[in-house]
């Protein structure tokens, strides 16, 4: 290999020398997902099949490192802070866009003024404490916040934030989804609506030596059964979103490889805090004794999921590895109930039709929970519906999962308990006290502070049962024997840029 | 009187059947609760972010204004763009037309040589096995849905023997003849099964006609009388009803291209009415709509060509 290697080295350098150019290619990755991306304009959509892509588009200011353990720079290689925690000056690494033109500190100043002011803008709210973004020359920007904020550096690592070539993102308006241009590892080649999606190496990237590949396919394959066929029968190097009855079988096969990259994904009942019965805090923590979620994870992960101990997804930032969850003990929970009073209850768990995942979950849960006198109704609803309901509040319990999108603690933890218009995730619990430790904790700059109050947060969490965190999952990809590289970190980006097909 | 002024009328007819098929989709998609926005944005996202963008894409008005503007922009040419895809929906049609067309001519070829095949053969046994076997295919042919064919077609020559594709559409003429061929089948068969009724009647009728006879009687060989006499005067009414059908097999495609994951227009619009793309949906309803009706104006005036003795 290490001489293969270096013949092409050799090739690769004789070539640049007679002024060739490359004459080999890399390789091409063709990848199967389950359906294609709709828009490729980061500050448009939620989605996880655009983002996953945009991601190897765009450059941001600052970046996540690979195990989104920290921030490290991208397009700025430098930043100070001012001591009040308001004015951040970035200074601009030379780097260039997919098109050639040069990323200078006026595409800095429109790419965020446009995420927070964008009427389309899906993520405004998460950029409206910038209260000005200034080019104070070519290469440094200067952006001041309308309030200290800890989370704020981990908010700019977020591809919503990619920095994009005024000149043309600003004239395209929403076609810029469909011909986007950053200052990522790779660029948009061809785009086949509905089939495939093909992305080929920036020329113009600014790591040296990235990305290795020429040519990513990302091919959609609806069927989970088919992409994985497709990889057995070399049609596809690798697919993601592989069902967890599938893995123990293809982990045996020879040539597959199965790659279960920790993610932040965790599943979650919440519960109605305005329904009468589960507003009593005894039978929400029945219900939270009376729930295996071992047997859960044994069931519906076929083991490859662990038990929730915490609303903080497991290993994430200020994640508690001991936090005091509420174990499975039946005799407890008999014995909340009967101190609640309530005797034998009716209640009704709302699902999304057609996931499969959840509607064993609610099958299980109604067995386990019979056995402290609940009686369990499942209703599916359809998922265009579903979000309606949870904001209206017409239900009493329902699945629901969360993954981070950024490093920060404070994006789930604001969601759950701060008490915005999301109504803590939903289940319109209240607790001010609470609230305004997690408002603390987000413009705190000490580190230690912010521990505290997140492990305040968690242990509040289960100790109230507020929702029941029932199991985190890792990511489910496989390719085939010769790619190297191939690892989604746990905020879902796949890092491409450092995958090579032998 | 002259029997192709139709040609000029239908046209004209044409404009308020398209209002009234426009109409009643857009009210039956905005009368399902949900709306597209809330995926776009996904679970996180405030209200207020949810309206602001609601209201961008004139969401907030109410659903008659909203009729309106579909109105205007189609006087002005255009389709509109569709809030889930973010780009104008025409573009997006283009994109998505070409495995449906692929599909549809794919399986009209399939159907037509099916019911060939099969009615010559039943014709010509006339009362004997082949013959009762063949009336039954269709006769069972007309009753089962074409999302069951297909699913059974996918298990049985997918999955147990591997010979086709499951789903896609395939790149380049031979790989896509290839990933095509059990969504077109399962088109063909559905089609052939109504056909084969019709055609095997005919070429039985033609078979007992006199002008037959008398070709016969002529020393005319059996083989020549059969593909030069009976074949062609059986086949209007069978061209007629494949017309009549291949409105149905337009619409036919949203099953098919759903079952087997084909990136065309049918499949697009079962995803665009689970997205409520609202735009999206209208617009296929429309191309559909407009595509049947011409469809059915182009067999009546081969109907007319074809038989002096029609008049439309």
């Amino acid at each position: 290999m290490t001489v293969r290697r270096l013949l092409k080295a050799t090739t690769l350098s004789l070539a640049l020398a007679l002024g060739a150019g490359p004459v080999f290619a890399e390789g091409v990755l063709r990848i199967g997902r389950e359906s294609d991306s709709k828009t490729l304009d980061p500050i448009r959509t939620a989605e996880n099949l655009d983002i996953w892509i945009a991601n190897n588009l765009n450059a941001t200011l600052v970046r996540s490192n690979r195990e989104a353990t920290d921030i490290e720079p991208d397009l700025a290689e430098s930043w100070t802070i001012s001591d009040d925690g308001l004015t951040y000056v970035f200074t601009l690494r030379e780097a260039l866009f997919s098109d050639g033109s040069p990323v200078t500190a006026d595409d800095v100043v429109f790419s965020l003024l446009r995420v927070r002011d964008d009427p389309a803008s899906a993520w405004a709210s998460n950029y409206a404490n910038i209260a000005d973004v200034e080019a104070t020359d070519d290469r440094t920007v200067t952006v001041t916040l309308t309030e200290p904020s800890a989370p704020f550096l981990a908010t700019l690592s977020m591809v919503m934030a990619a920095i994009v070539p005024e000149a043309i993102a600003g004239p395209m308006g929403e076609d810029f989804g469909s011909e986007p241009v950053g200052a990522g590892a790779f660029r948009l080649k061809e785009w086949r609506r509905g089939e495939v999606l093909i992305l080929e190496a920036n020329p113009h990237y600014y790591e040296e030596g990235l990305p290795i590949l020429d040519t990513v396919e990302w091919r959609a394959v609806t069927e989970d059964n088919t992409r994985i066929l497709q990889v057995q029968g070399g049609q596809l190097d690798a697919a993601l979103f592989v069902p967890f009855n599938r893995i123990a079988e293809l982990e045996a096969t020879p040539g597959i490889n199965v790659h279960l990259d920790p993610s932040t994904r965790t599943d979650h009942i919440i519960f109605n805090h305005e329904n009468e019965i589960l507003a009593n805090p005894l039978v929400r923590q029945a219900i939270a004794h009376a729930t295996d979620r071992e047997a859960i994870v044994q069931v519906v992960t076929f083991g490859h999921g662990t038990v929730a101990n915490s609303y903080i997804p497991g290993g994430a930032q200020f994640y508690n590895p001991d936090n005091p969850a509420r174990t499975f003990d039946l005799d407890g929970a008999r014995a909340l109930m009967e101190e609640a009073g309530v005797g034998g209850i009716a209640l009704d768990l709302m699902i999304q039709s057609g996931d499969e995942v959840e509607a064993q979950i609610a099958v299980l849960l109604q067995q386990q929970w019979q056995e402290i006198g609940v009686d369990l109704s499942i209703t599916r609803v359809d998922p265009s519906q579903w979000f309606d309901i949870l904001m209206e509040g017409d239900f009493d319990m329902s699945t629901v999962y969360w993954t981070n999108d950024m490093i920060d603690a404070d994006q789930k933890v604001s969601f759950g308990f701060v008490g915005d218009a999301m109504m803590n995730f939903l289940t319109r619990y209240e607790n001010p006290d609470l609230s305004a430790l997690v408002l603390e904790a987000r413009s705190s700059t000490d580190p230690e502070r912010r521990q505290e109050i997140y492990y305040e947060v968690q242990r509040v969490a289960e100790e109230d049962a507020v929702l029941l965190n029932l199991y985190y999952s890792p990511f489910r990809n496989i390719s085939r024997d010769g790619i190297e590289g191939f690892y989604q970190n746990p905020l879902g980006r796949i890092y491409l840029e450092t995958v090579s097909v032998e | 009187m002259n029997r192709y002024r139709f040609v000029l009328l239908r046209p004209l007819q044409l404009v308020p059947v398209l209002i009234g098929i426009s109409l009643v989709s857009f009210l039956l998609i905005h009368a399902l609760p949900g709306d597209p926005v809330r995926t776009l944005v996904g679970m996180r996202a405030p209200p207020d972010v949810v309206e602001r963008i609601r209201a961008y894409y004139g969401l907030d008005q109410p659903v008659i204004v909203q009729y309106f503007y579909f109105l205007r922009s189609l006087a002005e040419g255009e389709l509109g763009r569709s809030v889930v895809y973010r780009m104008p929906v025409s573009d997006l049609l283009a994109s998505r037309a070409g495995p449906t067309l692929f599909l549809l001519v794919y399986a009209t070829l399939l159907g037509i040589v099916l019911t060939i095949a099969l009615s010559v053969t039943a014709a010509r046994n006339r009362g004997r096995w082949p013959d009762q076997t063949i009336r039954a295919f269709s006769t069972i042919g007309l009753g089962f849905p074409s999302f069951w064919i297909g699913l059974m077609l996918i298990l049985v020559f997918s999955v147990r023997l591997g010979l086709f594709p499951v789903s896609g559409a395939g790149q380049g003429f031979v790989d896509r003849l290839h990933h095509l061929f059990l969504p077109a089948f399962t088109i063909a068969l559905a089609l052939s099964a109504v056909l084969t009724r019709t055609l095997r009647a005919s070429l039985i009728e033609q078979m007992d006609a006199d002008h037959v006879t008398a070709a016969r009687s002529r020393g005319v060989g059996d083989k020549d009388v059969f593909w030069r006499h009976v074949v062609p005067n059986s086949l209007i009414p069978t061209i007629n009803l494949l017309g009549v059908n291949l409105g149905w097999l337009i619409s036919g495609t949203v099953v098919v291209e759903t079952v087997f994951s084909v990136p065309g227009l049918g499949f697009l619009m079962t995803s665009s009415i689970f997205a409520r793309d609202y735009m999206t949906v209208q617009a296929i309803t429309l191309v559909f709509a407009l595509a049947t009706v011409l469809i059915t104006f182009l067999v009546d005036v081969v109907t007319v060509a074809l038989d002096p003795r029609v008049r439309m």
